[in-house]
C-alpha cells in the first residue's frame, strides 16, 4: 500500500516538475533595476566580531547611491533591508518581510533592534522600490556579532496605581482537606493569557511555601511556582497534611512581575490529615477506559539514569495512542501527567492533582519543569478524559534521573 | 510584490489538480475560513528523525511540540492542534485545509508518532500543525522541512 503510494508520489512529483518548468516559463523573473557602479551599503560602528548589547541602535550607511522610500522609481536609488541570521534571500525576486528580513521602507537609515542572547549575524542588503535587489546586488559583508546575555533586558510592564490580587478561597488560617480550591481574585487590571501583551493586564501565578521571588526576572516555573498562563482564576492543588503558605503574584505575558509588582499577602493554611473528598471522589466512577493492547507511554527525553540541567524540559512520548486534552472522551486518547518522586498512585481512580502529579489537560506534551539537585524520579501516567488511568494502564517505567549543580561562573579577579 | 509565491501557489495548485480523484480532497472552499491563532512560541519539530538522516525502509516519526496542546481533530480547545506529515512536497497553502493524501499524512487521532515506510532513496518530511477544521494557526506552527536517506 505505502509502496503503491510512492510510486504514486513519484509520478506526482515528475508531473509536478512538469508543471514547475512550466510555471517558471510562465512567470519570469520581474526586471532588476542595475546599481550604480562601486555602490557600497555598510554598517556604521559596528565591526564584525562585536558583542553588543541586547538592544542596539544599528546606523545603515550608503555610498554612491541614494536612499529613497519603497516605492519612489528613480535610478540609483534603494531602501535598506536588514537581514538577520539568514543568507541572502534570492536576488531575482522581491526580498521577504519577516523576522529575519527587516524592511527600511521609508528610508531610514538607522533601527533600533532587540536581539536575544547569543551570536547572530546582520547583513544589509539594498532593494530597489519594489524591493527587488538591484543588478548586481548591493550588499554589505555579514557581520558577526554576539549579544551579552547579561544585557537582554526585559522590561517589566507597569501596573496602573491600586490595583491588587487577592486569594479569595481559602481564607488565611483556615483548616482544609488535602484537595484544596483555591480562588484567585483581582482588581484594577485584566486578566490575559500568557502571550498576551495588553496593557493593565496579567496571569497570576500562585506561590506555595515560598518566598516572593526576585521581582526583575521571570517568575520561576516549578512546583512551589505555579503559572496560570491560560488566565485562569482557580485551580484545585493537594497539599500533604501540615502547614502551608500561598501567595498570589501578578506575571505580565512574559511571567515578569509588573513594575510596581501586583502581590496579595501570604495566607497561611492548615492541612488536615483526614481526606474528606476522597469518598466524594470516588463516586462518580463509571469504570476505565480501555486501552488498546500495544499502547505504551514513555520519555522522549530524558532517558533513564541521565543527567540533566535544574531547568529541563521533559518530553513524552505515546505509542498506538493519541492525545486529547481533558474532557475530551474519544476512544483511544488520553492526557499525560508526570508523577514526580512519588509511588504509583492508585490507578483505579482520578490521579491526584499536585506538585507532585502534573496534570497536562491540555493535550501537552512536553514541559519544562525546574527540579532541585539530586536524585529524582519521573513516571508518565497517560489518563482519560476524567483523569482515570486506562485499562490496562499506560504507564511508562520509573526512571531516575539526576539533577546536576550548576554553579555560577564566578568573576576571578 | 510576492511574485515568487505566487509562482509556488501556481506549482501546488497545479499538483493538487493532478492528485488522484479518488483522494478525498477538499479544495479551496471558496470561504477564507478563521484562522485558529497559535500560542506565541509554539514550536512542532521531529524528535525523530533528524535532518539528514539515514532510516530504514520502514520508521517511526516522532513529533514533539512546545507551547502548545495536541487535541484530536473536531476538537475545539485554544492552543491545540493536530499534527500533519508532509512527505515530499511543498508547504501547502496556508489559509485553506490541509489536504489529506499520501503526500499529506493527518494524525487526526491525536497521534504523536507514525511509522512510515518508504522507497529507499532521498526523502523530505515537514510538519504543520491544523486547527480542529484542518487549516494552519495564525502565524502557522510548522517544523522545517527535512532530508532523509532511507537505505
Amino acid at each position: 500500500m505505502y509502496r503503491f503510494a510512492s510510486f504514486c508520489f513519484i509520478v506526482l512529483i515528475t508531473i509536478a516538475m512538469d508543471a514547475r518548468i512550466e510555471a517558471g516559463a510562465q512567470q519570469p523573473a520581474p526586471t532588476r533595476n542595475p546599481s550604480a557602479a562601486k555602490a557600497k551599503i555598510y554598517f556604521v560602528d559596528l565591526k564584525d566580531g562585536a558583542t553588543i548589547p541586547s538592544k542596539v541602535k544599528i546606523r545603515f550607511g550608503i555610498e554612491n547611491m541614494e536612499i529613497a522610500p519603497a516605492g519612489t522609481v528613480r535610478p540609483n536609488t534603494g531602501h535598506h533591508h536588514l537581514l538577520i541570521d539568514t543568507g541572502l534571500p534570492p536576488l531575482d525576486q522581491p526580498i521577504p518581510s519577516d523576522f529575519n528580513h527587516i524592511h527600511f521602507g521609508s528610508g531610514q537609515t538607522e533601527a533600533e533592534i532587540t536581539l536575544p542572547a547569543g551570536e547572530h549575524t546582520l547583513q544589509l542588503l539594498l532593494g530597489d522600490h519594489a524591493h527587488i535587489p538591484h543588478n548586481p546586488p548591493v550588499v554589505s559583508e555579514i557581520i558577526h556579532v554576539k549579544v551579552d546575555a547579561a544585557t537582554v533586558e526585559k522590561t517589566r510592564t507597569p501596573a496602573p496605581a491600586g490595583a491588587s490580587v487577592s486569594l479569595v478561597e481559602p481564607v488565611d488560617g483556615a483548616t482544609v482537606g488535602r484537595n484544596v480550591t483555591v480562588k484567585f481574585g483581582i482588581s484594577g487590571m485584566d486578566l490575559a493569557p500568557a502571550g498576551t501583551s495588553k496593557p493593565n493586564s496579567g496571569h497570576h501565578h500562585l506561590l506555595i511555601d515560598t518566598p516572593l521571588p526576585p521581582l526583575d526576572r521571570e517568575i520561576p516555573s516549578d512546583l512551589n511556582h505555579l503559572h496560570f498562563g491560560r488566565a485562569q482564576t482557580e485551580t484545585e492543588i493537594t497539599l500533604a497534611p501540615g502547614d502551608h503558605t500561598l501567595q498570589l503574584l501578578l506575571g505580565d505575558h512574559e511571567h515578569l512581575p509588573h513594575d510596581p509588582p501586583v502581590y496579595s499577602k501570604v495566607i497561611r493554611i492548615r492541612v488536615a490529615n483526614a481526606a474528606p473528598e476522597k469518598a466524594a471522589q470516588a463516586a462518580p466512577k463509571e469504570g476505565r477506559q480501555p486501552s488498546p493492547p500495544d499502547a505504551a507511554v514513555y520519555f522522549v527525553y530524558p532517558t533513564k539514569g541521565e543527567s540533566i540541567y535544574p531547568n529541563s524540559t521533559i518530553r513524552f512520548g505515546l505509542r498506538n495512542m493519541g492525545v486529547a486534552p481533558a474532557g475530551i472522551a474519544k476512544p483511544n486518547t488520553g492526557h499525560h501527567h508526570l508523577l514526580i518522586d512519588v509511588d504509583t498512585p492508585p490507578l483505579d481512580q482520578p490521579l491526584p492533582s499536585d506538585l507532585n502529579h502534573v496534570h497536562f489537560g491540555n493535550g501537552q506534551t512536553e514541559k519544562k519543569i525546574t527540579l532541585s539537585p539530586g536524585k529524582h524520579t519521573l513516571q508518565l501516567v497517560l489518563a482519560d478524559e476524567r483523569h482515570i488511568p486506562h485499562d490496562p494502564p499506560v504507564i511508562s517505567e520509573r526512571i531516575e534521573v539526576f539533577v546536576k549543580i550548576v554553579r555560577k561562573r564566578s568573576r576571578r579577579r | 510584490m510576492r511574485h515568487g509565491q505566487f509562482a509556488t501557489g501556481l506549482l501546488i495548485v497545479s499538483m493538487i489538480a493532478l492528485v488522484p480523484a479518488s483522494t478525498p480532497l477538499q479544495i479551496a472552499p471558496a470561504q477564507a475560513a478563521e484562522h485558529t491563532a497559535s500560542a506565541p512560541s509554539a514550536l512542532v519539530y521531529f524528535h525523530y528523525p533528524l535532518d539528514g538522516l539515514r532510516v530504514p525502509e520502514r520508521f517511526t516519526v516522532k513529533i514533539g511540540l512546545k507551547e502548545m496542546g495536541v487535541a484530536p481533530a473536531g476538537v475545539v480547545k485554544p492552543f491545540t492542534g493536530h499534527h500533519h506529515l508532509l512527505i515530499d512536497t511543498d508547504m501547502v497553502p496556508l489559509d485553506q485545509p490541509i489536504p489529506s493524501d499520501y503526500n499529506h499524512i493527518h494524525l487526526g487521532g491525536g497521534q504523536t508518532e507514525v511509522v512510515l515506510t518508504l522507497p529507499q532513496g532521498t526523502h523530505t518530511l515537514q510538519l504543520l500543525l491544523g486547527d480542529h477544521q484542518h487549516v494552519a494557526h495564525q502565524p502557522p506552527v510548522m517544523s522545517k522541512k527535512i532530508t532523509i536517506y532511507v537505505r
